[in-house]
């Protein structure tokens, strides 16, 4: 069935079609509608999932990872705010090894308040030892979500999966969503596995102390959860063939026009649109510039990166920082290639980027390249930065 | 399927997992059977469940029993009492 519908819309069909057992949900902003679209099917009995409201992220993870934990497939949403306040929860549920599924809208972190997009609250949440992926489209929404819970309910990962998406501009757009069938995602996704359950008949303990080596042991055994989860990845791709007219879900990450490409922008999320567009009209000017957007921030494909050494340069654009350093990506990146690599950080708290401010990044880059100085970070954003006047403490008195 | 790097933070109930606790005890429960009426008070009481009625009659596994008390303040016919190790 094909449908136009939101991020947030594609997500509840996706949440609904893997036959959903409980969401843990905390309805108030940051927020997203794919709460909302969930109780409203629940209301008109499309699902009979149980909602449980609670009073914090920080609960609604706590449900979450509960309901995980006794067996039921389960979902969470949250942002921003919401995200920091989840983030003991989620280090809770990832150190638990309980699979489960979890859409982040992006969104600016305070202070000072802004509710607008920025994906440094997603990218905050990198060492926690979830699988992280990350949306561009609403089709690729409700095909990550789909495809997550059988990728986290995987015996060779059985970890958590966070679906990252841009708040606002991917979360509230609306386009053409494709929906398999519920037979079909019947027969993709199969009844939920994970390690161990709770059971009145078989008594566990969950998360108790465990002495230096059995935690040294475990963090290992999540590194190599992530690790082994991209070729998991690959295969589940394949697989989601068999439901979907989409096939570009064979390699983590996504190519475009990188075959014959001298240099190469990448970055991740919604705003990939916008940047192929620039990138075919510079194309149109002899500029021979590809993209690789990057859909997997965990596990990190290395040999998919490690193909950037073919370039004579490369350009990282991050929507997040890492304040004194630069964008996540940025360093992710210069971390795996031995090439120069220029990063921007640009896009924060909302900033706004059409194709013309690609295309004026991007020249910049080439005429550094070419001069073989383009490293290091650049910040992008239309406005000078005016000089603040100091006040000391007995003025403000 | 075994996945060799698989492992997971859970544990199960088992005696003495926390190691013998019996060590840190400097006074034992020394039960008076003649006394005893057999009540499982203590049994009941015990934090660290080291007291087991066997056919009627109490017994406390020395090897986990940390010498805290309890059993004695609750036995109602004061049918245990605490003595110093080292007597």
């Amino acid at each position: 069935m094909r449908k136009v519908m939101s991020a947030n819309e594609a997500v509840a069909n996706a949440v609904k079609l893997a036959r959903v057992g409980v969401v843990g949900i905390y309805p108030i902003t940051p927020q997203t509608t794919v709460i909302e679209k969930l109780a409203e099917m629940k209301a008109e009995g499309e699902i009979d999932a149980d909602i449980v409201r609670v009073e914090s992220e920080h609960a609604a993870m706590g449900v979450t990872l509960g309901a995980g934990a006794a067996g039921v497939r389960s979902f969470t949403a949250t942002g921003s705010q919401g995200l920091l306040y989840m983030h003991e929860m989620v280090w809770w549920a990832s150190g638990s090894r309980v699979p489960l599924v979890m859409m982040v809208g992006t969104r600016a972190v305070g202070a000072p308040w802004n509710i607008w997009n920025e994906n440094t609250d997603f990218m905050s949440e990198r060492d926690s030892g979830w699988i992280m992926a990350f949306a561009s489209n609403p089709q690729e929404a409700f095909d990550l979500v789909l495809q997550g819970f059988r990728i986290s309910e995987d015996e060779r990962v059985f970890l958590p999966m966070m679906v990252g998406m841009d708040g606002f501009i991917l979360t509230h757009m609306k386009t053409n969503v494709y929906l398999p069938s519920q037979e079909e995602v019947d027969a993709f996704l199969p009844p939920r596995r994970q390690p161990y359950v709770i059971d009145p008949e078989a008594p566990i303990g969950m998360g108790n102390i465990f002495p230096p080596v059995e935690y040294m042991k475990l963090r290992h055994s999540i590194h190599s959860a992530i690790q082994s989860a991209e070729s998991v990845i690959k295969e589940i791709g394949k697989d989601y063939e068999k439901i979907s007219p989409f096939n570009n879900y064979r390699t983590l990450n996504v190519k475009y026009r990188m075959e014959d490409a001298d240099y190469a922008l990448v970055l991740m999320g919604a705003w990939a649109g916008d940047a192929m567009e620039a990138i075919d009209e510079l194309r149109e000017k002899g500029i021979n510039i590809g993209m690789l957007r990057i859909r997997y921030l965990r596990p990190w494909a290395e040999s998919e990166i490690k193909e950037l050494e073919n370039v004579k340069g490369i350009l990282v654009m991050d929507r997040a920082t890492s304040l004194g350093r630069g964008g996540p990506l940025y360093l992710e990146v210069k971390a795996t290639v031995r090439n120069q690599v220029k990063g921007v950080v640009t896009g924060l708290g909302g900033v706004l980027l059409n194709k013309e401010d690609f295309k004026r990044i991007i020249l910049k880059f080439l005429k550094e390249a070419k001069e073989e100085r383009s490293d290091g970070v650049e910040w992008y954003y239309p406005a000078e930065v005016e000089k603040v006047e100091l006040r000391n403490p007995k003025d403000v008195e | 399927m075994q996945h060799e790097y698989q492992y997971f933070p859970i544990t199960v109930p088992g005696k003495g997992a926390g190691g013998q606790t019996g060590t840190w005890r400097f006074v034992r429960p020394v039960v008076n059977l003649n006394k005893c009426i057999g009540c499982r008070a203590c049994w009941m009481f015990c934090p660290e469940a080291t007291i087991h009625v066997i056919d009627g009659k109490v017994e406390v596994d020395y090897d986990y029993c940390k010498g805290c008390g309890i059993c004695a303040n609750v036995c109602p016919v004061k049918a245990i009492l605490m003595e110093g190790e080292d007597q």
